[in-house]
Parts: C-alpha cells; structure tokens; sequence
C-alpha cells in the first residue's frame, strides 16, 4: 500500500543460498536448496513456482526471516533486504500465509488492527491515524461490512482477504506470499486473484507468491521462477509481459500456452528426477 | 437413532430421561439393599436415614445451629484460599515453562514427577513442618492441585498451534509480545479447564487435609461422624462434598464457555 515513490528501491537478494535439513535416521543431510541466486528489485509480482515439496516455502520463509525451525537457515549463503544483510523479521516485509493465521478470538477488524498492538507499529502511527488504516483495509478487501464478525462466522476466501488486510495495512513493500489461495475452491480462487491484481495495481508493492499452479502463475505473475527439485535449483526465470487481468483469450494465446508448455517440461524434469531417485 | 454413535444428538427430554433413569435405578437398589437389610444398617444407612441425618446437620433445633453450613463455610474457605494460590502461582509457572523450552526443561522434571506421586503421603511431612494448624491444611491443598495445574497450563500453552506465533513474530512482535499476545489468549479457554480440574482436585483433598487435627470442615464432620458411627452423617456429609464439587464444576464450565464462546465454534 505504499505510494509508488517509496517502492523505488526495494530488493531483494538471495546469493548463493544452500539449505540442508538433517535427515531422520543419521544418514548424510537432506539437500533442499542447492545454489539459489536471485534478485528481486521492481514492484512486480514474482511467481515462485515448482513441484511440491521443492523448498518454496523455505526459501520464502528465509526471505521474510521467519525462523519457527529448530534448523539454522540458510545452510550457507546470504540474504539481503534493500541491500543489508537480514537476520530477523524486516518491517518492509508481510508474510500472507496459506493457513492465514487469522484469530478465532478476535473480531475481523481486531484481526486486521492486530499489527498496531505492537510496539515496533503502535509507536509509528498515532491511535487515530492506524484507526484509519484498518478502515481503509477492510474497504480495499470488501469486508467493511464484516468487521464486528469472528472468523469463524466467515468462508475461506473470506478468511483469507482479512490475512491479506491484515499484511497491506502496514503498507509494506515487499508483501511475501505462501500458496495463499491454495485452500480455495475454484471460483472463491479466480474472486481473490482478481482483488490481488486490483490491490496490486492500486497499491504497488514487490510481490513474491509461491504456487505450484502453473495457470496461476501465468494469470498473476509479471515474472515467473520456476524451480527444480531435489535439491531445488533455478530451472527457469522469465518474463510475462501481457498486463493484467489477462483475459480468458490471452490465456488461450500462443504465447500463453508456450509458456505453460515451457513450465510443464519443467515440471515433469523435476518429477522424473523424483522417480530415479527413489527408484 | 444409532446407539453406537458417540456425535448422535440427543433432545433435552431423552438426555434427561436417561440422566434420571440413571439416578433413580441407584437411589432405588440402594433402598432395596438396606431396606431389606441386605447390607447391615451400620454399613450402609437407608436413603431416608441419610435425608434426616442431612436435615439434622442443615438445622439443629435443639442447640439452634447449623452443623452443615458452618462445616461447609470452613471447607469453603480452604477451597478458595488454597485455590488463589494454586492460581497465583501456578498459571505463571505453567506459562512460563508453555512459553520456552529452556525453562521447561529445566523445571519439568521438578514438577511432573508429582503428577503421580502420593501426595497424600506427603501429608505427615507436611505436619512435621507447618504443625496442624491451617498452614498445613492450606499447603496441602496448595501442593495437591499445583501438581496438576502446571502440567496442564504448560500443556495448553504447547498445544497452541505455531502458526500464531510464527505469524505474530512475522509482523514484527518481539518474543515475547509473541507469547502474551498470541499463545497465551489462545491458550486460555485450556488453562480456564486446568483451573477446573484443579479445582475439583482440592474438594477431593480436603476430606484428607481435614482429618488431621479436625476442628472445622465437612472433612472433620465425617470423621467425627465416622468415630460415632454415625453412617448416615457419614452419607450425608459425603453427598455435601460431591454436590459442592460438582457445583463448582458445573459454574465454572459455564463461566469458561461464556468467556470463550469462540473456542466452541471452531
Ligand atoms: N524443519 C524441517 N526439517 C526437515 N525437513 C524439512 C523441514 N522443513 C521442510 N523440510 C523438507 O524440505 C523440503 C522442502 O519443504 P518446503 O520448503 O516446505 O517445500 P514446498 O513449500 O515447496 O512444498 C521437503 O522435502 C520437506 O520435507
Ligand atoms: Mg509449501
């Protein structure tokens, strides 16, 4: 949600990132990540795609620096936020999680003012000036008229605009997202796409949303990662250029079912390499 | 209608039906047994010897006392001192050791191992160092319930799923804003149940704490009862204990369902 001159220069770096997790019965650790180099600086929306099981989430956990594992990350190599070295959670990055972490506890508007109970943003913003923020959140995600409700009176697309509102009302810039409409139906999916693409056009920010949807990525992503897996390297890195929403057509084009093909072969490099490992 | 269905909803009227057929099925072999004295009177006392040993104890015309609400108001007392206690110190161990792995390490194995230890037996230690007085019964009371309390609290705190404070800390929280702000108000419908079996612990207690030194108490009321063989008193004073436990219970329940309605929609 913030103005267009803030997103200026925002980063993103991951050199040469390696994660290893230690394997249950002594053997010789699991490699998941093996030599990723990436650079994000633009506030578009990047799609991080692959099998899985191939490390998205790990590698979208070390870019938010959220460490809930007992296992140091990143086995080796850096990560930079806007060019500094990160160790702990950025102000700039919001995590929207698949499970949206919304509290049963808490009414829709309590959830979305969640963030102004702690210090790091109650002391940044005056009481009437945060006030505001959630109001306008809500209203960006059509929930105004929830607010006084508990998420469990809410559906799950519902529940997943009120983790959204809760993350764009601190205006970062840099909004991480984990398969956040992977628990959707289809059609509760395409609504929350579409509110992403409009959000995203209202509001620039640098986006990075993992899925293992090819049709999602070519539908939301200005650029599109593909990984690999076991262990997981960049296998692909391009660029979308069609403007959103894209219609039904050009997802019928030539170009778009290239792509698709072009992530598919991919894919199924990564399945295969899957087979002969465990055959 | 399947019997064999722990989900099958029961209307008001067939869970009463069935709760007072239960009761009544045991109030009546209980009347058959003594009645046709197939358990000597002295062992067991009829269901109308023990309603007028209990209206006795409610009211005592000649000496124009109440034997039962002033032994009820003692054991009462005791209940609610060793209860604020149990609470005052109890929830903030558990919470403690539920927030960090360090300090539960260090103090579980302080503390669960009296989750099955006889702390009854602890009774005459007890004695030896805080006398007979209400120290002892207080302290007893106090260990009895705290022995349960902490595991539990620690437990609901754990039980807690991470992805609230994963998400709290994401958003900027310090560790342990992550604890007060998320896990701990996710785990209080769980400690509001710890409080509750706490609870019910000491009404089982303090028959026992009572015994020593009896003075006061509906512990000291049956034992008094018991050396003049009086079952019926025996019965009545036993029936008090388990109608304020389950009183207790009941309230208490009531009071958490109110104050967490969220929990149940879930
Ligand atoms: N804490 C952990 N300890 C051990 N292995 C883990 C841990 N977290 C993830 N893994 C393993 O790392 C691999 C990648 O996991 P993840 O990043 O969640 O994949 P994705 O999000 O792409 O499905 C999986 O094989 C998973 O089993
Ligand atoms: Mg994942």
């Amino acid at each position: 949600m913030s103005d267009p001159m803030n997103t200026a220069n925002i980063s993103i770096e991951l050199r040469n990132i390696c994660q290893e997790y230690p394997a249950p019965n002594g053997q010789a650790p699991l490699r998941v990540l093996d030599d990723i180099n990436l650079t994000l600086d633009k506030p578009s929306i990047t799609m991080l795609l692959g099998p899985s099981g191939c490390g998205k989430s790990t590698l979208l956990r070390m870019m938010g620096s959220v460490r809930p594992l007992g296992v140091p990350t990143p086995t080796r190599g850096e990560v930079l936020i806007n060019g500094v070295p990160c160790d702990g959670p950025h102000d700039d990055v919001v995590m929207v999680f698949q499970r949206y972490a919304n509290r049963p506890d808490l009414t829709v508007w309590d959830n979305v003012a969640f963030p102004f109970t702690l210090k790091l943003w109650r002391d940044r913003f005056k009481r009437t000036e945060w006030q505001a923020m959630v109001e306008q959140a809500l209203l960006d995600v059509g929930l105004s008229d929830k607010k006084n409700m508990r998420p469990a009176q809410l559906s799950g697309g519902q529940n997943q605009r009120v983790a959204l509102a809760r993350a764009l009302v601190l205006r970062p810039r840099i909004l991480l997202m984990d398969e956040p409409f992977g628990a959707l139906d289809a059609q509760t999916r395409t609504e929350t796409q579409l509110l992403l693409t409009e959000l995203h056009r209202t509001h620039p920010c640098a986006v990075v949303f993992v899925t293992h949807d090819v049709s999602e990525a070519l539908l939301l992503g200005d650029r599109v990662v593909v990984l690999s897996s076991q262990p997981a390297k960049i296998a692909d890195d391009f660029e979308i250029s069609e403007p959103r929403p894209r219609s039904a057509t050009w997802r019928r084009s030539s170009e778009a079912v290239r792509l698709e093909e072009r992530i598919l072969d991919h894919l199924h490099a990564a399945g295969q390499g899957q087979v002969r490992i465990t055959v | 209608m399947s019997l064999w269905n722990p989900a099958q909803p029961l209307s008001p009227r067939t869970r009463t039906l069935l709760g007072v057929g239960a009761v009544a099925t045991v109030l009546l072999l209980w009347t058959v047994l003594s009645g046709l004295e197939l358990v000597a009177p002295n062992k067991l006392p009829s269901p109308w010897k023990v309603a007028s040993a209990f209206a006795y104890l409610a009211w005592d015309g000649e000496a124009g006392r109440s034997l039962l609400a002033t032994a009820t108001l003692w054991s009462l007392g005791r209940v609610v001192a060793a209860g604020l206690l149990v609470m005052l110190i109890g929830i903030p161990i558990g919470v403690l050791m539920g927030a960090s792995s360090h300090i539960n390490a260090a103090l579980s194995p302080l503390v669960d191992p009296f989750r099955s230890a006889p702390v009854v037996a602890l009774l005459p230690i007890m004695v030896m160092w805080f006398g007979i007085g209400e120290g002892m019964k207080i302290t007893f009371l106090f260990l009895g319930a705290v022995v349960y309390l902490i595991p539990m609290v620690r437990d609901a705190m754990q039980a807690v799923p991470q992805t609230y404070w994963i998400a709290t800390r994401d958003l900027g929280g310090s560790d342990w804003e992550c604890i007060v702000k998320a896990v701990l108000p996710m785990a209080m419908p769980r400690i509001a149940d710890a409080i509750t079996v706490a609870v019910s612990v000491m009404w089982t207690y303090i028959t026992v704490a009572e015994y020593v030194n009896a003075r006061e108490g509906l512990g000291q009321l049956i034992q008094n009862a018991r050396r003049f063989s009086a079952m019926d008193q025996v019965f009545a004073g036993i029936i008090v204990i388990v109608a304020l436990a389950l009183f207790t219970y009941q309230g208490m329940r009531w009071l958490r369902a109110r104050a967490y309605d969220w929990e149940t929609g879930q």
